[in-house]
């Protein structure tokens, strides 16, 4: 009796000693993005989240792959609702998987969008109206993500990508490619950053545009892309000949400009 | 047989001492149990889940597909690792008292932590073996899909004349990201350590249950809300909480239960984290205490159990 | 150290616990015995009577309540008590897993045995029990008396100078009990002591020097087997070949004697059915 009752002593003892060294490890463990930081959305949300971590232990991984493989059914049978449901509940899994959030947004973006824009039996306005929708939720996903993931150069990068080809918002479109290489994303961020605000209305955007590319022309040497958005900088910002560079390339997107924030 | 027996008497006079080799032998002996009753039967099963999560989906994009092998196949690691730890665990104590086997080996000069040392370092043993092998044949699928998903990659770029060496650069560094380091590692490691935590309760249970049914449930109970103990601990932590009640019904799971997240890193190492020296160190340290802490409490538990 | 007794228990009290639906048991009650270096004694008694629970807690499986219990001297609550002693349980099993030779490894490595030594040991043990045929086949297969046999084995790997064998013979076929009986006589030969406990009591006869009997967890009679069992105002004597006319003389002279000397009983002695059994189960197997 009188062991037991040493055991239970201990046990107790130890109970409290562990748990500020795990809160501490925990922290620690957090801040180097080993275990995901808890998550505040909203009080119900918050809750369900926590049930779901607790039930699920170490499996959250594994339950985001089946859901992941499911939505890919999905996609496979056109069903755009249920992918971008099933893609909620895998990015819910596992919020820091980039590649989720990538990836939800890119069906959005890119196949449903094109899906109902070039879908015949669909009335042209209403063509139009789902295509430009799927857009805007595909730039949802990824801001969504980008709450969780803030310094992931890949989902900045595909930002920039979503606004250059999809919404044709140059101005945002060089923001995220920017970002993209701030946070660490591969060189060619920083050249299609300023690719990007070569085709947006934006002074600012332009001058800071035209210092990376004049940068990057003196260190390297002209290349085809280069040249042409060098030298349509330089028209934007009316610049005098003797600045401009020597190497005689067409500007070729002249008349190719913004289309415009998106409705 | 000798004509007279010889049994030193010195040495039944000196106090019996702790033995790495007598409770090496209870672990051989230990392993040596489970081995034989095909317990891993499982690493097959395993083997074959390896080989299809690694090949069946290739319709999806090489970084999902290695996504996809890597979660799977850790996931199930990890439901192999506890499963064995807490169910041979649970069935071995209760069967040597069952059997007398205990008996035996309890009335020879065996210390009872030693018995019990050994019973668990056999458990963990045939873990940690199980892991390595694991390890070994999810590496050697990881890296030839890694190469072959690459080349394939690289080769339907060629194709649509997509292949500028940023563009490469960046399938090359996805995928390595993506394929077989060390951090895979390091996630089994991490892996190896949640089984011993668990395993070390499921020990502690065993030592004062009557039963196996009860210990395995339990286990599995604790090994639930330790899951979410950093939750319940948090809750507590919260400076404005008001209720007593709930206050002391947190502070009394949180006490008992270990805190399980805190080796959940295999979802960071699955979507390419780096793995840095002081979260090995950290987990590695804080399991080491678990086990100390719950391996005394057993002994304290065990060594005046009536048998 | 001739004087120090191979096993003493001192006033022993063991009272279980009790639980909410059942109250506390009481075991064995104030029990004092002492088994002598180099003697057989047999703790008999019908079950329930406190004979497995005093071994117990003389191998310290179990704590007393009161009183002590020591090993040559050692405190049973010693581990090192244990050095000097071999336990056979009731129907014993072991790892089935194992093999008979890696069984015998495995409680040889716990007593510290180790290499050569442990090897011959154990070759020996296998030789001793004849289990040498069987000593490369899993333990699972074994049949009950096999089983009873390695027990044995295992419970004299390390030479102890005690053995305590709980109902050795019990469950076991009557060659394989035979076979257990003599192996005991055989260890008293080489000076080995033996507490056994039985409620086969003509067994019991043939092996044991003492014996106590337990009832209600209370000693109820100790003794040396002879001075318990001889009825003192009567004579045996067992003729071969007597001729009917011998034996009519000799009940004259019983009858011419007088007083209070009478002829009990006489007839044909007759064999045991044990050794009958015996007898007949090995003629069989000659050709």
């Amino acid at each position: 009796m009188k062991r037991k009752l040493q055991a239970i002593a201990v046990l107790l003892a130890f109970g409290a000693v562990k748990l500020p060294l795990e809160q501490k490890i925990t922290r620690d463990l957090r801040q180097q993005k080993m275990l995901e930081e808890p998550i505040h959305l909203g009080v119900g949300e918050d809750l369900g989240q926590a049930g779901l971590a607790a039930s699920l232990g170490g499996l959250r991984g594994l339950a985001a792959c089946m859901f992941h493989l499911r939505a890919h059914v999905e996609f496979t049978n056109v069903n755009w609702a249920k992918v971008d449901s099933l893609y909620k509940l895998v990015t819910r899994l596992q919020p820091r998987q980039a590649r989720y959030w990538d990836e939800a947004s890119w069906h959005m973006a890119y196949n449903a969008a094109s899906y109902y824009l070039y879908n015949q039996e669909l009335k042209p306005a209403l063509r139009g109206q789902l295509y430009h929708d799927h857009i805007k939720r595909g730039i949802a996903i990824l801001h969504e993500g980008l709450k969780f993931l803030p310094d992931d150069p890949r989902l900045w990068q595909k930002l920039g990508e979503l606004h250059w080809h999809r919404s044709k918002d140059f101005k945002k479109s060089g923001d995220a490619f920017w970002n993209s290489f701030q946070h660490g994303g591969l060189g060619f961020t920083e050249r299609f950053a300023a690719y990007a605000w070569a085709q947006s209305n934006d002074l600012e955007s332009w001058k800071k545009g035209y210092a990376i590319l004049k940068r990057l022309y003196d260190k390297s040497g002209p290349t085809p892309g280069l040249v042409e958005h060098l030298k349509m900088l330089e028209q934007n910002l009316n610049l005098p000949a003797s600045q401009r560079i020597r190497a005689a390339a067409a500007v070729l997107r002249g008349q190719e400009r913004q289309t415009g924030p998106l409705k | 047989m000798s004509d007279a027996p010889t049994s030193p008497n010195t040495e039944a006079q000196t106090r019996v001492r702790f033995s790495p080799r007598r409770v090496w032998t209870l672990a051989m002996a230990t392993v040596t149990q489970l081995v034989r009753m095909k317990i891993l039967a499982f690493l097959v099963v395993f083997c074959l889940l390896a080989v299809g999560a690694g090949f069946a989906f290739s319709v999806i994009n090489p970084e999902q597909q290695l996504n996809l092998l890597k979660s799977v196949t850790l996931g199930s690691l990890q439901i192999f690792s506890i499963v064995i730890g807490v169910v041979s665990t649970a069935l071995l104590l209760p069967k040597d008292m069952e059997d007398r086997t205990l008996y035996t080996i309890l009335s020879k000069p065996v210390p009872r932590f030693d018995y019990l040392l050994g019973k668990l370092i056999g458990v963990l043993l045939l873990i940690g073996g199980g892991l390595i092998v694991m390890d070994a044949v999810l590496s050697l699928i990881l890296w030839l899909r890694q190469s072959m998903l690459f080349e394939d990659a690289v080769a339907r770029m060629q194709m649509e004349k997509l292949d500028s060496p940023e563009a490469v650069a960046q399938v090359r560094e996805i995928v390595a990201r993506q394929g077989l380091t060390w951090n895979l590692h390091w996630a089994v490691w991490a892996i190896f350590l949640k089984a011993t935590v668990v395993t070390t309760v499921a020990l502690l249970l065993s030592s004062i249950a009557s039963s196996t049914l009860f210990t395995i449930v339990i286990t599995f109970c604790i090994t639930i809300i330790g899951h979410g103990e950093a939750l319940i601990r948090e809750f507590f932590f919260q400076p404005n909480l008001s209720g007593m009640a709930s206050r002391a019904a947190t502070l009394v799971l949180a006490v008992i239960c270990p805190d399980l997240a805190q080796f959940d890193i295999v979802d960071s190492v699955v979507s390419g984290e780096i793995v840095p020296w002081g979260a090995v160190y950290d987990m590695t340290g804080i399991a080491a205490l678990y086990v100390t802490v719950y391996l005394f409490v057993t002994h304290l538990l065990f060594v005046e159990k009536e048998l | 150290m001739a004087d120090t007794p191979a096993v003493s228990v001192n006033h022993l009290t063991k009272v279980f616990k009790g639980t909410l639906v059942k109250g506390a048991f009481r075991a064995v009650q104030d029990l004092s015995l002492e088994v002598k270096a180099g003697e057989v004694y047999g703790l008999i008694g019908p079950n329930g009577s406190g004979k497995s629970t005093t071994m117990k807690v003389i191998l310290g499986l179990l704590k007393p309540t009161q009183g002590s219990t020591s090993i040559f001297g050692v405190p049973s609550t010693e581990v090192a008590s244990r050095h000097s002693v071999g336990f056979l349980p009731e129907n014993p099993y072991f790892y089935k897993h194992l093999t008979g030779r890696e069984t015998l490894h495995f409680y040889g490595s716990l007593c510290g045995m180790r290499g050569e030594r442990l090897k011959a040991r154990t070759d020996e043990m296998l030789a001793i029990t004849g289990l040498e045929d069987a000593a490369t086949r899993r333990v699972g297969g074994y049949s009950k008396g096999m089983l009873q046999r390695l027990g044995l084995a295992q419970a004299l790997i390390h030479e102890p100078r005690l053995l305590v064998l709980d109902e050795p013979t019990a469950g076991v076929d009557p060659a394989g009990s035979r076979k257990i009986r003599d192996l005991i006589i055989e260890f008293r030969a080489r000076g080995i002591t033996v507490l056994v406990t039985s409620h086969l009591l003509e067994q019991m006869q043939e092996v044991c020097d003492r014996v106590g009997i337990m009832a209600h967890g209370r000693m109820v009679r100790e003794g040396r087997l002879e001075d318990l069992i001889a009825v003192e105002n009567q004579t045996e004597m067992v003729l071969e070949n007597a001729s009917p006319a011998l034996l009519t003389k000799i009940n004259a002279l019983i009858q011419a004697e007088g007083g209070d000397t009478k002829l009990v009983r006489s007839g044909r002695p007759r064999t045991t059915l044990e050794r009958l059994f015996i007898e007949a189960t090995n003629e069989s197997k000659k050709p």
